[in-house]
């Protein structure tokens, strides 16, 4: 089966990640700019990394044969530091116009701070002059109310909500984003936010419109392979092949098509694996012949 | 001492890192028992707090000392960090380091969260109420016992509470067990029961 992981911290992960994925049928990735584990004190960080993510994860993805697309703007834990987020939400424009950037995001809240407000409305204004979706990120802390108020916030801007992705959801969540137009999306993390059981009950019971999968997986305690995982758990509860295709292929494609960046059709084919190829004069050979791979 | 009190704000630095080289981790254990701080507290994070405090002594503007003790903080590696954190309450008006301290709950370094949440007096005493309960919410979430939390009694609220309930439906949900101190955290629930 042909699978999206549209959301995938790859920036994180190694190159046995990229094999083991490409191999368990993941064709295309997007990597929502997110934090990275420690407080980056000056706007310049952030810089290279956008550009990283533009660059150098998306070649770095191809050479496993993965398609490769990200998502730009402010973390929410980030965007507690005033000066600091003021700098990079006013940066954000020059990287919202490039290709390969599928949405805002990932926005929301985190402790749900004004700041946080603030920097999400200043964001998903920028979806709207880019024409781009926006990408949500629900709290670990408060999740309903963070999921309430992220809705309410949506509504109150009059935002397109086919347009918006509500991620991280739980039994709780998942119906409150359901009754919205929003898309609804599912981490399936090894310890903590949704497992691979509690997904396929979460599918038998609210079927398949609008619901994503994905592994978030990052520095932290993850697993990129979740998502053919929990298609491996929905097949052995008896769901249907063209539910499961609609969840892990169908779904995400047509929600990031929104950006008018994602083109389906051109993912039937994997990208050039040319391991020869350099971007910005380094390759992921480190110093390997080339033909001593595949 | 010098360096820490008049120095340049790389000697001061160099110093605050150097205590744990020059003064060690023993336990400080001043006091005979008891419920004070300091007795969590190591040689090194006592000595860090005496250079913070002669650095203030001999600061020629707040803004000076707030850039020379932010610094320290700032610049800090993990342990530096944690003496820091666990000594600002101890600082002169230390409301006025609240975004740091703030800001330091974020972390996903358990011991730095600790450091704040965890017998220290800075919470309660100088957290708005939302910072508060997404402390006690986050000490829940990474299974710090809640008893560690100073002052939780005190700062108990109807929203903290709401918070730990839905909490509690959250892990139900999921299928999970719910922390057995959570009560701790709906006290503020408790109490109106109580009165009405």
């Amino acid at each position: 089966m042909k699978i999206i992981d549209p959301h995938v911290h790859m920036t994180s992960r190694t190159t046995d990640d990229y094999e083991a994925m490409a191999s368990a049928g993941i064709v295309a990735v997007v990597e929502p700019a997110f934090w990275l584990g420690q407080p980056r004190t000056q706007a310049g960080s952030f810089v290279d990394y956008f550009n990283s993510l533009i660059g150098w994860e998306r070649f770095r993805a191809a050479q496993f044969g993965i398609w490769h697309f990200c998502t730009i703007g402010l973390n929410p834990k980030e965007a507690n530091n005033p000066r600091l987020a003021t700098e990079v939400i006013e940066m954000l424009p020059r990287f919202l116009a490039k290709d390969g950037v599928v949405a805002v995001g990932e926005i929301g809240f985190d402790d749900q701070t004004d700041a946080e407000q603030d920097c999400f409305a200043r964001q998903v204004e920028l979806a709207r002059t880019f024409n781009l979706p926006v990408l949500v990120h629900t709290p670990h802390r408060d999740k309903k109310q963070g999921t309430i108020r992220s809705l309410a916030l949506v509504r109150l801007l009059g935002f397109p909500e086919e347009r918006v992705l509500i991620d991280h959801n739980n039994e709780e969540t998942l119906p409150i984003v359901l009754d919205s137009g929003c898309w609804a999306g599912h981490t399936i993390y090894p310890n903590t936010k949704m497992d691979e059981h509690r997904m396929a009950v979460l599918v038998q019971k609210y079927g398949s419109d609008r619901i994503i999968v994905n592994s978030a997986a990052d520095w932290g305690i993850s697993d990129p392979l979740k998502v053919p995982k929990t298609i491996a758990v929905m097949r052995a509860q008896g769901i249907a092949e063209e539910t499961i295709a609609r969840i892990v292929w169908d779904n995400p494609a047509a929600f990031f098509a929104q950006s008018g960046r994602f083109d389906v059709s051109a993912l039937e084919k994997r990208p050039d694996m040319d391991r020869r190829q350099k971007f910005e004069t380094n390759s992921v050979l480190r110093g390997e012949p080339a033909q001593a791979h595949r | 001492m010098h360096d820490a009190s008049h120095g340049s704000q790389n000697q001061l630095l160099v110093v605050y890192t150097g205590a744990s080289q020059h003064l060690g981790r023993a336990p400080l254990a001043l006091s005979d028992g008891g419920p004070d701080v300091v007795d969590h507290w190591t040689v090194e994070d006592g000595g860090r707090l005496l250079f913070l405090l002669v650095r203030h002594e001999a600061s020629p503007s707040p803004a000076a000392f707030i850039d020379a003790a932010s610094s320290c903080y700032q610049q800090g590696d993990a342990r530096e960090q944690q003496s820091w954190l666990r000594a600002v309450a101890f600082l002169p008006d230390p409301a006025r380091f609240l975004p740091l301290v703030v800001d330091a709950c974020r972390t996903n370094i358990l011991p730095l969260f600790e450091s704040v949440a965890c017998e220290n007096p800075y919470p309660a005493r100088h957290f708005p109420e939302r910072n508060f309960n997404q402390m006690v919410l986050k000490a829940l979430f990474t299974g710090v016992a809640l008893a560690r939390i100073l002052g939780l009694p005190e700062r108990a609220n109807p929203e903290l509470a709401r918070m730990a309930s839905d909490y509690a439906d959250e892990r139900r949900a999921a299928g999970r067990s719910i922390p057995v101190d959570i009560a701790l955290a709906m006290a503020d629930r408790a109490r109106t029961r109580t009165d009405t």
